[in-house]
């Protein structure tokens, strides 16, 4: 007896999805292949365990296949594994699909019932609950219209407050946060957040690592069909990206190796370098929090860079690992002060220094994109990923800055 | 057991479609929900003019007597036939909503049946002005028949509905089955036109028994026999068993075959 302290006690799970070729559905084409329906099985997940505990709320992060929305589907029981157990106690309620059994041409409250009732609200619950659910999509004015006269963030709108109404004791969400505008967004979160408090599970399967550590006491990591790391989101998602950009600079280096820079000869500007250096100037790719970072960006120019640099644009981007636009800054090409060297009539070379005195991103993966504009705002060149560096810490933090504080007794 | 108790809980969802089925089903066109009544009124205008004109049966008050019959028989035929799109057409949310998924053919049935119920307003009109004389006690026979009809298109509308996932030239199968089948229930001429020997073939199929007696009690005027009656429920207790098993082995799989 483990007891009821868990909600959700998977052990051991295997799942296999059969791959087609081509699949024939059609009498024709299962006579004719008769016995070599040619498809492969693929191993989503290879064992998969793990317990969540009444009231915890987890995240599920990994790459695109890496079978963590079959985990979703297994815990709903839209599929079955192969093979291991799955037990999950009280009502669950997921969030897979938004608007579910939405008919365009009835209204907006014939359609709340139909989706609630989807959901496994009986009419009495519905009853209960439908003013407060159409208060939460703020669509009284257009609640008896039909529903395709909507736009899409309002038809969006409706099916959340739907979904969100389900008291449930496990809640499975999938990738569904990004709803409607941003006051609407927030809302949701607070939404979440309250179910959150109300005792209810949560599992959640994500791309977006904010989300996961705002609201999740735990990160699941699965990689290949397997738990790769349990813990808390900050440690999980630190060591996922920390993968997930290892894996990219592999693939960069394999592909530089095959398309061989594609310098083409008319470009104005090209780039040839970037260098990182620390306060020391000495060259660098892991730096401390807060300390200073030096990026020095060697260019070629073939056309007289005069024209462009008294009006054109350099742009410095800094982005995490995950994507995440950090921080952008701009300046015209001659007051970035491009250091000139003539050695030959065609290329001119041109160095521009760009100091961050104090680098206050928290740990984690970065790099910088370069985007040279012309005068008319048009791209003269673009550098993905021109330069990477690593922050390290000691004491975790959380977020994306770090902003300076004191803790003081009141 | 768990399935009864668990689609007892999702009534709401099995009202909620029907209603949704009958009311989308007419939404835009002119005579709206007149459809229902138009429609049945409108094929027995054409049997009508076939049967009594051109090749004549003998048969007093054909039009009614082919009416009673050919009424049930769309409601089961239809079952069968676009029965086979019941799972298929609600794929999405299928793939992405735990319900149970006897949901779909339940409610796909019932909404059949309530376009029945709807037909039978027009019989019962039809029947009074042809001066048949109406025997109350043979039309409280028409609920358990009814009942009867309904336990074995449920059964074949799980069957068909589930196959069809799998398989699907079920819908272009089942269509042709349907013209075929229709000819091998005696809708449109009577049970003794078979000649003797071929009869007892004629009762392996359960829609005999079922269009015999509601032929007894609507145009006959009398209540059918219980023989009839017990060999119709019988048959359609045996498929509403077969298709619940044939579903509940099938349905593990609808989201990953969809």
């Amino acid at each position: 007896m483990t007891g009821d302290k868990y909600a959700v006690e998977v052990s051991n799970i295997t799942k296999k999805f059969r791959l087609y070729d081509d699949k024939g559905y059609t009498l024709k084409e299962k006579a004719l292949h008769w016995g070599r329906n040619r498809y492969e099985y693929r191993e989503v997940l290879k064992g998969i365990s793990f317990q969540i505990k009444k009231g915890e709320a987890v995240g599920l992060i990994g790459q695109n296949g890496c079978g963590k929305s079959t985990v979703l589907k297994l815990l709903t029981k839209i599929m079955y594994p192969d093979s291991g157990t799955i037990c999950v106690r009280g009502r669950v309620s997921s969030l897979l699909e938004l608007g579910a059994g939405f008919h365009p041409d009835m209204s907006g409250r014939e359609n709340i019932y139909i989706n609630a009732s989807i959901l496994g609200l009986t009419k009495k619950e519905i009853d209960r609950r439908i003013d407060s659910i159409i208060a939460f999509s703020e669509l009284e004015e257009f609640i008896d219209n039909p529903v395709r006269t909507y736009s899409s963030g309002m038809y969006m709108r409706l099916a959340f407050s739907v979904a969100v109404s389900v008291d449930a004791d496990v809640l499975l969400i999938d990738e569904i946060l990004a709803v409607g505008d941003v006051n609407f967004q927030a809302k949701c979160f607070r939404k979440l957040m309250e179910i959150k408090g109300a005792g209810t599970t949560i599992v959640i399967v994500s791309h977006s690592m904010d989300q996961v550590e705002r609201i999740c006491d735990r990160s699941f990591w699965i990689q290949d069909g397997q738990v790769k790391q349990v813990g808390s989101p900050f440690d999980v998602h630190r060591n996922y990206l920390d993968a997930m950009s290892m894996k990219r600079k592999q693939r960069s280096v394999d592909q530089a190796v095959s398309d061989d820079s594609q310098a083409k000869p008319d470009d104005a500007v090209s780039f040839v370098s970037a260098k990182l250096r620390n306060k020391g100037q000495s060259i660098e790719s892991v730096f401390r929090l807060g300390e200073m970072l030096v990026l020095e960006i060697e260019m070629d120019s073939v056309q007289n860079i005069e024209e462009h640099s008294e009006c054109g644009l350099i742009e410095i981007n800094l982005v995490r690992a995950d994507g995440l636009f950090c921080y952008g800054c701009a300046a015209p090409l001659h007051q970035a002060k491009p250091v000139r060297a003539k050695d030959s009539q065609q290329a001119e070379k041109m160095n521009i220094r760009l100091v961050y005195p104090h680098m206050n991103l928290l740990p984690g993966w970065y790099h910088f994109d370069l985007h040279i504009a012309d005068k008319e705002g048009g791209t003269i060149y673009f550098g993905g990923n021109i330069a990477e560096f690593e922050i390290e810490a000691d004491s975790p933090q959380r977020g994306l800055f770090y902003l300076e504080h004191e803790w003081t007794k009141g | 057991m768990h399935v009864v108790k668990e689609l007892w809980e999702y009534r709401e969802m099995t009202a909620n479609l029907v209603k949704r089925d009958l009311k989308s089903r007419y939404k835009g066109s002119v005579l709206g929900f007149f459809w229902m009544f138009l429609n049945p009124l409108l094929q027995l205008a054409v049997y009508t003019v076939v049967f009594s004109t051109i090749m004549k049966m003998g048969i007093d008050r054909f039009y009614l007597f082919m009416f009673v019959a050919f009424v049930p028989w769309l409601f089961f035929s239809t079952c069968l036939s676009s029965g086979t799109t019941v799972v298929f057409a609600q794929q999405d949310i299928v793939k992405k909503i735990y319900f149970p998924r006897e949901v779909l053919p339940l409610a796909f049935t019932l909404s059949q049946f309530i376009n029945m119920l709807l037909s039978f307003l027009v019989i019962f009109a039809v029947v009074a002005v042809s001066g048949v004389v109406i025997n109350p006690l043979a039309l409280l026979w028409l609920a358990p028949v009814m009942l009867v009809e309904f336990v074995l298109a449920l059964g074949t509308t799980l069957l068909v509905s589930a196959l069809s996932v799998y398989f699907r030239d079920m819908e272009h199968m089942m269509g042709i089955l349907s013209m075929a089948w229709m000819y091998l229930t005696p809708v449109i001429y009577p049970v003794d036109m078979v000649p003797e020997q071929y009869q007892y073939l004629l009762y392996l199929n359960p829609m005999t028994s079922i269009t015999v007696a509601y032929r007894d009690i609507l145009y006959y005027a009398t209540a059918p026999q219980a023989e009839t009656l017990l060999h119709a429920a019988v048959c359609a207790g045996v498929v509403l068993a077969g298709g619940q098993a044939v579903f509940c082995r099938l349905k593990r799989h609808f989201a990953e075959e969809l």
